[in-house]
């Protein structure tokens, strides 16, 4: 027995050389964690100076709630109709599914200016959507929040997408039957059962879409340049005066959209917290 | 069409088949009685789940009626069936406290005095935790709980819906041998106070004997053999349901003669005679004998010469607590069954000569 329990206890924590290979991934684990702090750490550092500055000017603090407006706007409606569609592909086979996957994830290959330059040929002035839809709902997508939030979504949407459907892919579908013989008819046991337990991946897909959404840059330039949104704004002050305007609304941004990138997860998971300890 | 005999009976199920890809399941015929509980057993991919599904409505049958209760519900949604569909792990909700589980499905509207004979509480979230015995754990969340625990709270939120049938997949599938053997008694003892038929699901022929009234034996969509419990586990139909309900002896013979209600078997040098209906000489067969009907005496004890009697050297003794099974060599290979004391009275150890003797009626006659 005694043997035993050290040949089990050998096994679990020291299957060959530990030191080594604990040694060796934490050495380029952290080399990559370097790689990500030290330009964040340099950027804060250097622009400290003129954060206040920056943050004084009207126009850099319209770009960022513009921003935070249309990334909301993007975030919310990607969930919208993202989640049915992830529910879809994590519940059903159909021909063709995986080509809809695929689909889903294209805007994630695609370079953000061609996707920007499509968007404008499908949303601009005389695009076979924008022109209608301007001429019979009166809506604009460009030189308005409409085409920024159509941009930001194009780019950022299959976040939400896959990362529900995992939420969905990881909910026992014997729970959904047990609850429909309960009584419970497809909608309830969507609403009920499948939604809550498939929350916390939702949530994160949410939370990614809005965080990719406040980041765009590529698609939202080439649709709509004015107004401008945070990252149009920082490049446009880098080209028009200089690195230190641009580091401190660039820092600006940062912290805005962190603060909420963090808030948004431990709300997240706060509630799945709670959910567990009831 | 349906005839007083079905109206009467509390679930019916007539020719149901479906195919779903390549896989058809076919003919599946059953009726049972308020309180009588049906056992399927098959391996994996017998269909075994997907009859139980098909019943409780997440299927369409290409043919075939599900009745239940005397109502036709074959065209029905699953929510409109009132089954109680209990899975492996219980199937608590995880984000709900036990006291929300039981009120899932909580229905107020019926009050039916017949059906539960066993004045089990309704309409009350309270009343059925106090039954089950599970109040104070009312606000505990299901990942807290035992084994044990889950399936009182699965069984008082299918309770609280106040099924008409009882449909069990499997539950205690990923369950340590004891828990499970614990489970069982306490599931027998709860389905055998109610007058609500159940459907049980599984590979295991223990869960069978324990629990079934009758049992469906199913293999690749088909049914291979229904009946009794005693029609199945002392008359399998064929190799496949003997081998599958663990019958410990399985030996290739030919009929050697028959006459009147008794079949000679040759199986190699030894005759052994079967009771049964007569067979053509020459044709060959598969003989089962379960374990515990082969009994083991000491050379010369018989006062009379028996029928299937023979010295048979021991082989291999294990002692298992009170029982022991000794393996012997009779001209084949028998393996018996018999209680620990007897062996050490026998003193049986390996290549010690016995005589083995086994009941023509416990030799059963398998063609394929």
């Amino acid at each position: 027995m005694a043997i035993e329990t050290q040949g089990g206890w050998r096994w679990r924590t020291a299957p060959s050389h530990p030191h080594s290979v604990f040694l060796l991934c934490w050495f380029l684990g952290g080399v990559l964690l370097a790689f990500i702090a030290i330009p964040l750490i340099a950027l804060a550092g250097y622009s400290a100076a003129n954060l206040a500055e920056v943050a004084r000017m009207a126009d850099v603090r319209a770009a960022i709630l513009l921003s935070l407006e249309a990334a909301f706007l993007s975030a919310t409606f990607a969930a919208l109709i993202g989640v049915p569609l992830a529910y879809v592909l994590a519940r059903s086979s159909f021909p063709g599914k995986g080509a809809v996957a695929a689909l889903i994830d294209l805007p994630l290959a695609v370079p953000h200016t061609v996707a920007g330059i499509g968007l404008l040929m499908v949303f601009g002035r005389h695009g076979p959507l924008g022109e209608p839809l301007h001429a019979l709902v009166g809506i604009k997508f460009w030189g308005t929040i409409a085409g920024i939030v159509v941009a930001m979504m194009f780019v950022s949407a299959p976040y939400t997408v896959n990362a529900a459907r995992m939420g969905f892919e990881a909910v026992d579908p014997r729970l959904e039957k047990i609850a429909r013989t309960l009584g419970l008819g497809p909608w309830r046991t969507f609403m009920r059962i499948s939604l809550p337990l498939a929350w916390r991946g939702i949530m994160t897909g949410i939370t990614l879409t809005y965080a990719r959404s406040i980041s765009e840059f590529g698609a939202v330039v080439i649709l709509v340049y004015y107004p401008m949104t945070a990252p149009v704004k920082i490049y446009e002050l880098f080209l028009r005066i200089g690195l230190d305007q641009a580091a401190g609304a660039a820092v600006l941004l940062l912290i805005v959209s962190l603060s909420l990138f963090v808030l948004l997860r431990y709300l997240a998971h706060q509630r799945e917290t709670i959910r567990e300890n009831r | 069409m349906t005839s007083p005999e079905t109206t009467a009976r509390a679930i019916t199920v007539e020719g149901l088949s479906l195919s779903i890809r390549d896989f058809h399941l076919s003919g599946i015929d059953f009726a049972l009685s308020g309180g009588e509980i049906l056992v399927i057993l098959g391996p994996n991919g017998s269909g075994k789940s997907l009859t139980l599904e098909t019943i409780a409505g997440f299927h369409r049958p290409a043919a075939g009626r599900v009745l239940i209760g005397g109502r036709d519900v074959t065209q029905l949604a699953p929510e409109r069936r009132n089954v109680a569909f209990m899975v492996q792990n219980f199937g608590l909700f995880p984000h709900l406290t036990v006291r929300q589980n039981v009120a899932v499905g909580l229905r107020k509207r019926r009050a039916s005095p017949e059906r539960h004979a066993a004045a089990l509480p309704h309409g009350d979230v309270a009343g059925l935790l106090d039954y089950f015995d599970i109040t104070q754990l009312a606000q505990r969340a299901p990942h807290s709980l035992s084994a044990g625990e889950k399936q009182r709270v699965a069984l008082a939120r299918a309770l609280a819906a106040e099924p008409d049938l009882f449909l069990f997949d499997e539950p205690f599938s990923a369950l340590d041998a004891h828990t499970r053997d614990q489970l069982r008694e306490e599931l027998a003892s709860f389905l055998r106070r109610l007058s609500i038929p159940a459907i049980f699901v599984t590979h295991d022929h223990t869960d069978a004997m324990v629990l079934a009234d009758r049992i469906i034996v199913l293999r690749g969509g088909i049914t291979v053999q229904a009946g009794s419990v005693q029609e199945v586990f002392y008359k399998p139909a064929n190799v496949f349901v003997a081998r599958f309900i663990g019958v410990e002896n399985i030996l290739a013979g030919r009929i050697a003669g028959s006459c009147e209600a008794l079949s000679t078997v040759a199986i190699g040098e030894r005759m052994l005679r079967a009771a049964g209906p007569q067979v053509a000489s020459g044709a060959y067969v598969q003989v089962g004998v379960r374990a515990e009907a082969v009994s083991i005496h000491s050379v010369g004890s018989a006062s009379a010469p028996g029928v299937n009697r023979f010295v048979a050297r021991v082989t291999e003794v294990r002692i298992l607590g009170p029982l022991a099974t000794v393996q012997i060599d009779c001209g084949f290979p028998l393996k018996a069954y018999v209680l620990a004391q007897q062996a050490r009275d026998l003193e049986l150890i390996p290549g010690r000569t016995v005589e083995a003797e086994i009941a023509p009626a416990s030799v059963r006659l398998m063609f394929d």
